[in-house]
């Protein structure tokens, strides 16, 4: 990809920021060529990788290297885009919301810093990803599990700043967070909670600032950059069973919620619940085309006939209880007896106890999996995919609306359907996944448009997205009204009296430092 | 293509049943079996990451393990996609090809291929890389 500047910074004064950075981190981690960009562009960008474009990358090995760049960047006028280990797939990737931004990665701070079976949390640095975590965890025996997302490639810290979500019972990763160290746009030092006193050993467990609590002001965020941070981790349970229900259809998930929402919300069940459709099991079965070989999408006589075929309900219940065996026992009970009510079909029940095998794909026992990118090879070629992931309240009347309306929309586009509802408490996050081949120009225009009719439909409905790729973070923050957009009043307040260059993630969730104004909605094109 | 599918499948098994069999000591302890080698992988070798002469096959289990090695997602997607062409499973691994080049390996690992994302300086370094496209790339 060819150089793209940042807004208003001669080729010149690049130039000297490119060199200031390598004496800090030396020449090989500041990372420019053309060939480099690319390196860093969004690997599954709905359109051109160039209207989202890198000028560079950096990478620091060192919280000092983060605070000298950071003030380098000052002082040169250069705006950096950090991420963590930059792969944030379906939401950007790496690349920037800015033309020219200097991607930060800090994929070489990789260090489990402590690991504490007792009190069963880690501290890690941005560049460990799951997999690195689980790999520490076995070596050390540690009787502990993670909480991993679909796809379990990416940074702990990084999945859970962008409040990334996991199918246990530390699914809602960003509430796992506790204890933050970050540099801040000026580069000072910043560590949240009881580490605001020095060598305080409760750092990591109280979830509270004396004041001001401020972690999870760092996530979604462009306010600092987190060099590291605790993650609580969930203790191994003694026992855990895993009960299948498949539902057979669209709408009985009006009332499968209304029958795991009260159980969630009084903690009978403590798993995030994931509530795929069926559609997620196939991608595992083969391609597209193996089961429908036109464009169009699968027609519903169709799917009748695959659900049939290959014995799937339209969704899945796949739900897991965690605890002591006769713990367990009691709650499935509870679980079972409240689905009976409009399921008689006895449901599959897996258990497993301590000492036992846990199979490769079990996210909901915490082990980490790249799964979801054999969701690329569904449509082939240069496969990728986008969620559309709004947020409702957890009842039937608000997942039936909600499902209905972006079902109809994505039918009316002639797209498939793929959607899931995962039960986080007293909300549910509905992700409808959008799969398209990169390399076919009137797909990628269709899903553009079909993205832009998803939030506007969805916000008049009076719901909002809790995440959203590099090219729609201007529209969703658009979204949210009240009082005149006073959230985003408050953060661009905020993140222009600590950042007046602008130099931390400019747009990042649609939030513009006051030197960079002009470049609101810059990338957006309506759906062209 | 179903039966390709369920070979698919009965490979990744097989293969799941090689990685738990070998080097388990007569008086094991008790316990699990262990993951599948993508699961476990080792950590990755010490040492400048910039300098040449990098070891390639410790590198590549470490950075390009998670989805290479066996039972990993790249590899299910290549064995499928080997024995749609007609080769035998086993293909699938990469380290049993005997057809791939060194450049063929560095392009794909920096550009990226299917279903695979490009790969940073920062997960690979350009050593590393060389060192990894010389253990992979057979075919010279």
């Amino acid at each position: 990809m060819k150089l793209h500047l940042p807004p208003r910074v001669s080729p010149k004064q690049f130039q000297s920021a490119m060199t200031a950075f390598a004496g800090v981190v030396g020449k090989p981690w500041v990372m420019d060529t053309d060939a480099d960009r690319d390196a860093y562009a969004d690997t599954y960008a709905p359109g051109s990788t160039e209207e989202w474009p890198a000028s560079a990358a950096v990478a620091p090995a060192s919280v000092d290297e983060v605070r000298a760049i950071v003030r380098l960047a000052n002082e040169h006028k250069v705006p950096l885009w950090p991420v963590a280990r930059g792969k944030n797939l379906g939401y950007g990737t790496a690349a920037p919301r800015m033309e020219g931004t200097v991607v930060m990665d800090l994929g070489r701070m990789n260090k489990v810093l402590e690991l504490d079976h007792k009190l069963a949390y880690c501290v890690v640095e941005p560049g460990v990803g799951f997999f690195d975590l689980y790999d520490q965890i076995q070596r050390e025996k540690a009787p502990l599990w993670l909480s991993v997302p679909g796809n379990a490639w990416g940074s702990v810290l990084g999945n859970a700043l962008e409040h990334g979500i996991g199918y246990t019972s530390y699914g809602l990763h960003a509430r796992n967070l506790c204890g933050v160290e970050a540099v801040l746009p000026d580069g000072d030092l910043l560590r949240t909670g009881m580490g605001a006193m020095n060598n305080n050993p409760a750092f990591h467990l109280f979830p509270m600032s004396y004041g001001p609590t401020w972690d999870l002001a760092f996530s979604q965020s462009n306010l600092g950059i987190v060099t590291k941070a605790g993650v609580w981790l969930q203790p191994a349970p003694e026992t855990s069973l895993e009960i299948i229900w498949d539902i057979p259809n669209a709408e009985d998930i009006g009332w499968v919620i209304d029958t795991i929402t009260p159980l969630k919300i009084s903690g009978l069940i403590d798993q995030n619940v994931f509530i795929p459709s069926w559609l997620g099991k196939m991608v595992l079965k083969g391609q597209r085309h193996d089961f429908w070989d036109k464009p169009s999408a699968i027609p519903e006589w169709r799917v009748e006939e695959l659900l049939k075929q290959y014995k799937l309900g339209y969704w899945q219940v796949a739900l897991r209880l965690y605890g002591e065996e006769p713990v367990v026992k009691a709650r499935a009970e509870v679980v079972k007896a409240a689905m009976k009510r409009n399921l008689a079909a006895a449901p599959q029940e897996i258990w497993w106890r301590q000492g036992d095998p846990i199979g490769q794909y079990e996210v909901t026992m915490g082990v980490p999996s790249a799964v979801p990118l054999q969701m690329s090879d569904w449509v082939g070629g240069r496969g990728a995919h986008m969620g559309f992931s709004p947020v409702v309240p957890a009842t039937g009347t608000h997942v039936l609306d909600q499902m209905r309306r972006s079902r109809k929309i994505i039918a009316d586009f002639d797209v498939d359907f793929y959607a899931s509802f995962t039960i986080g408490g007293r909300f549910a996050n509905n992700v409808n996944m959008l799969m398209y081949d990169r390399d076919n120009a009137a797909e990628v225009a269709k899903m553009r448009k079909l993205f832009d009719a998803l939030i506007v439909e969805t916000a008049k409905a009076g719901y909002a997205e809790y995440r959203t790729h590099l090219g729609w973070m201007d529209p969703v923050m658009e979204t949210f009204d009240f009082n005149n957009h006073a959230l985003r009043r408050f953060d661009e307040k905020v993140k222009s009296a600590l950042d007046p260059n602008g130099v931390i993630a400019p747009g990042k969730q649609g939030v513009w430092p006051a030197n960079y104004a002009n470049m609101r909605g810059s990338a957006y094109k309506g759906g062209q | 293509m179903k039966r390709v599918i369920l070979a698919a499948a009965a490979f990744a098994l097989g293969a799941a049943a090689f990685a738990q069999a070998p080097t388990a000591p007569a008086a094991a302890p008790p316990g699990p079996p262990p993951m599948p080698p993508y699961m476990l992988r080792a950590k990755a070798p010490e040492g400048d990451r910039l300098q040449a002469g990098r070891d390639g096959q410790a590198v590549f289990e470490a950075q390009c393990g998670y989805c290479h090695l066996v039972g990993g997602m790249g590899t299910n997607l290549l064995t499928k996609q080997q024995m749609m062409a007609g080769n035998p499973p086993q293909q699938g691994l990469l380290t049993n090809r005997r057809d791939l080049t060194a450049d063929y390996v560095k392009t794909v690992v920096r550009l990226g291929k299917g279903a695979m994302p490009q790969q940073t300086k920062v997960d690979i370094t350009d050593a590393e890389l060389d060192a990894v496209s010389k253990y992979l790339g057979k075919a010279g």
